[in-house]
């Protein structure tokens, strides 16, 4: 056998209703579909038919590794789950990127992923040694919170193990129910702990002594030099007299300490905020937990992020002269900007957020928050974006008159906070069984009218100074709620970059801002200002950055580094790095291309989605006005949708991708099956 | 050695590891690396072990073959010749420090049963990979053995 790079070579197929395991060969998926989501994509499509629901044990949970996993090249260590997804409205399929030292362990006890299929008679724990598989009782593991299970399995296999786990809320299928390594990453978006839950599946835990190969050192140490440009400075415990968003922090009473530390196994960046000694909702003792983005609002909601102008924040429209990656912006690590920029004046030009007045700033209580997410395995941006503000929203506007939580709603109480999530997640009582079935789905049951589309009168923009319309439900596409979409959270982005989020999230199953948050070059921002939806640009951008997040969750990269629009061929450097397998930017884009194609298939196979369902899904958010009082009018949107399937090689009519498209990518058998079934479209 | 977190606090990203089994071994794996981060579950604080490079270098005392398997060099640096290692785990056991900084490849294969210890890349014109890796600079030589 030829020695495999990159690669180790083996993905396991676990059975857990009949406790088996059987091996498949990497190399039937690899080179061609790459690794991570794209082999995920494949297997899928080939192995879960229409019909299956989330927890039918039919549904399969599909983790991978990708090739840069565990050779040190940064942001390899992130990995990739996907399955039918619980907290999809409806249900679809979904993929949820993770962290930690879970992945690069799987790959050193010999497995580049696994199938995790049907549903185990008990609670059951995988532990995985070294090309080994057991299926263990969870009996005493069950009901534990997240980190007592980790620690647990650590008592029970060693301090070396790495586990993924899930909380209380997977147990009780709570659709947002997140996986969580040992450093608090989480894969959140899918509600895959439920999944996990439903097979009555608690945790994986690994140990491996085995190896990973890259192909090309010198490369990989170049890598680690070169990609996002690593400080490479001392970065000590601060102590932070204030704390919130960037530009309206407020004091916190004694201080806090701020550390940065990475989230996966090897990245070069330290994005994530390590709060120290922080109040924990579950005893007197004080715990460390990290911050990324969306749980710096558990701590204060009174305003949105302020606007940055058309180059941020986050560098939406970028210039060579000034772009950097995410990470940067968490680790606080930008430099000043440069004034070589032509465009300077125009691409920054800051200005305030909309005041939301959801709750005050509460610093203690911004910490039980984050603890009670992190420790019951929930979806903090589900409670903290859609869950919360909606009970804050409604219940000024008195939409809860009638509604008997038990205890009166106060979310700037932590007692209400704590009885509210305790009620969910142990699906206490009928609100508590009904919130436990996600927002989507509990709001349409208490009626979407009253319970979502009341609007709430305390947005006030600083834009135009006006009182401005909000629905107490802010309710994206998909059973997810607002990203960077122009209004709610993260709103203070203008319409040539929220038509673009909008787009990402309406061919989505899932919020995509975790994995493919907006980028363009400035020029061409100054080229689709004035009519964004009728740009080829737009929608170009929008097929870029998707087809960047299907290699950011293949080979695998993250999306706080990635893309960088002026070295486009990075992600192929990566590839080649790893495998030794020569890789150009443009074979590697059609790569993502097919996987993206595959993503398609499956939901036009599976979930019947068209053009319609997905125009209709996404269109109504859009119908409240962004912070300059701007929405889009459904011939817009439509034309935009119309640039957007044409460039794809997808039909205009219907949205399904051409027989043409799928062949070019070597999907020809993927073409065969929907025509069979009457979804490729008409060639006529 | 590493700074206390005032000066510089470890990310936990293990690049440290990473750059040490790959400059060594051309690998990337638990028993190839020749320094150590514990990063505690719940705290998320992470402690490096490395190498203390002890004047009275107990494990090149307990070496069966030393010299030839365990070598000094005119630095005082202890190093390992792997292809006189016969694994028999003696240095390990005999380092003074817990858990030990000496690592081990366990293997049914006896011929593959290696020590592996950290000899400061002493061929390495750049110094030790992993102070030149740390990307927050938390790793750094001392004279104080």
């Amino acid at each position: 056998m030829t020695q495999l790079y990159g690669y180790v070579g083996k993905i396991a197929r676990i059975n857990l209703t009949d406790q088996t395991v059987s091996i498949i060969p990497t190399t039937k998926y690899v080179p061609k579909y790459i690794g991570g989501r794209s082999i995920a994509n494949r297997i899928f499509w080939e192995e879960v038919g229409p019909g299956v629901k989330a927890f039918d044990p039919e549904n399969k949970i599909i983790y991978m590794t990708g090739p840069t996993t565990g050779t040190g090249i940064p942001t390899g260590g992130r990995t990739v789950f996907t399955c039918i997804s619980p907290n999809s409205y409806p249900e679809q399929y979904a993929w949820s990127g993770i962290g930690g030292d879970f992945g690069a362990e799987v790959k050193f006890a010999g497995f580049d992923g696994f199938i995790i299929e049907g549903k185990a008679a008990e609670p059951t724990y995988l532990f995985i040694e070294d090309g080994e598989i057991k299926f263990l009782s969870a009996r005493n593991l069950w009901g534990k919170l997240v980190h007592a299970t980790q620690s647990k399995l650590e008592e029970i296999h060693g301090k070396d193990v790495k586990s993924v786990v899930i909380g209380p809320a997977g147990e009780n299928l709570v659709r947002n129910a997140s996986v969580t390594t040992s450093n608090d990453n989480v894969a959140a978006k899918a509600g895959l702990g439920a999944v996990f839950g439903s097979k009555n599946l608690k945790a994986i835990t690994v140990r491996g002594t085995g190896v990973v190969v890259p192909a090309n050192i010198p490369k990989v140490l170049e890598l680690r030099k070169k990609m996002s440009d690593p400080s490479m400075a001392p970065r000590p415990v601060v102590h932070e007299t204030h704390h919130g968003i960037p530009g309206i922090e407020k004091p916190v009473p004694g201080g806090w300490k701020r550390a940065q530390v990475a989230c996966s196994y090897g990245c070069n960046q330290h994005c994530m905020c390590l709060m120290l000694d922080m109040k924990s909702a579950f005893g007197e003792e004080r715990v460390n937990h990290v911050e990324k983005c969306v749980s710096i609002v558990a701590f204060g909601f009174e305003e949105d992020v302020p606007y940055g102008g058309p180059g941020g924040p986050g560098g939406i429209f970028q210039t060579e002269q000034n772009h950097y990656p995410a990470c940067k912006l968490l680790s606080r690590e930008v430099d000043p900007p440069d004034p070589s920029d032509p465009y300077l004046e125009l691409e920054i030009t800051p200005g305030p957020g909309d005041i939301l007045n959801f709750w005050k700033h509460d610093f203690d209580k911004g910490s039980v928050i984050n603890d009670l997410c992190n420790e019951y395995g929930l979806d903090k941006w589900d409670v903290l974006i859609w869950l919360l503000p909606w009970l804050a929203m409604g219940k000024k506007e008195g939409v809860f008159d009638d509604i008997d939580f038990g205890m009166e709603i106060d979310v700037e109480s932590e007692e209400f906070v704590k009885y509210l999530l305790d009620m969910i997640v142990y699906r206490k009582g009928y609100y508590g069984n009904l919130l436990a079935e996600g927002m989507a789905r509990a709001i349409r049951t208490l009626g979407k009218e009253k319970f979502g589309d009341t609007i709430y009168h305390g947005r006030y923009s600083r834009q135009i100074n006006k009182r401005l319309d909000l629905p107490i439900s802010l309710e994206s596409a998909w059973g997810h709620c607002v990203h960077w979409q122009g209004r709610g959270f993260e709103a203070s982005i203008a319409k040539p970059a929220w038509v673009a989020t909008n787009l990402h999230q309406m061919t989505s199953t899932r919020d995509t801002q975790t994995v493919q948050h907006h980028h363009d070059t400035f020029e061409h921002y100054l080229e689709l200002k004035d009519d964004p939806c009728r740009s080829p640009l737009t929608a170009q951008a929008v097929i870029m950055g998707e087809n960047k997040a299907e290699l950011k969750d293949s080979l695998t990269s993250c999306d706080w580094q990635s893309p960088n629009l002026f070295w486009t061929d990075m992600e192929a450097q990566m590839f080649e790095a790893a495998t030794g397998i020569p890789m150009t930017e443009e074979e590697l884009n059609n790569a993502a291309e097919r996987s993206r194609l595959l993503f398609r298939a499956i939901i036009i196979r599976n979930h019947g989605r068209t053009r319609e369902m997905e125009v209709n899904a996404i269109f109504p958010i859009m119908q409240y006005p962004d912070p300059w009082g701007e929405t889009v009018t459904w011939e817009e949107w439509n034309d935009l949708v119309d640039l957007y399937y044409e460039q794809r090689g997808w039909d205009k009519k219907t949205g399904w991708p051409t027989r043409e498209t799928y062949e070019k990518y070597g999907l020809k058998d993927v073409a065969d099956e929907l025509e069979a079934i009457g979804k490729l479209p008409s060639s006529k | 050695m590493q700074s206390p977190p005032e000066v510089s606090f470890c990310a936990g990203c293990r690049a440290c590891e990473i750059v040490c089994s790959l400059l060594h071994d051309g690998v990337v794996g638990p028993y190839y690396k020749r320094i150590f981060v514990d990063k505690g579950t719940r705290s998320m604080v992470s402690t490096v072990y490395s190498c203390q490079h002890c004047a009275d270098h107990s494990c090149y005392l307990a070496c069966p073959r030393k010299d030839q398997a365990m070598c000094l060099d005119e630095n005082g640096i202890v190093y390992i010749q792997e292809e006189y290692c016969n694994g028999c785990k003696r240095c390990v056991k005999a380092c003074v420090f817990d858990p030990p900084r000496i690592n081990y490849v366990q293997s049914k294969d006896k011929s593959k049963r290696k020590a592996k210890k950290c000899d400061l890349c002493r061929n390495r014109p750049e110094g030790p990979a992993c102070i030149e890796f740390c990307q927050v600079s938390c790793l750094s030589l001392s004279d104080q053995g």
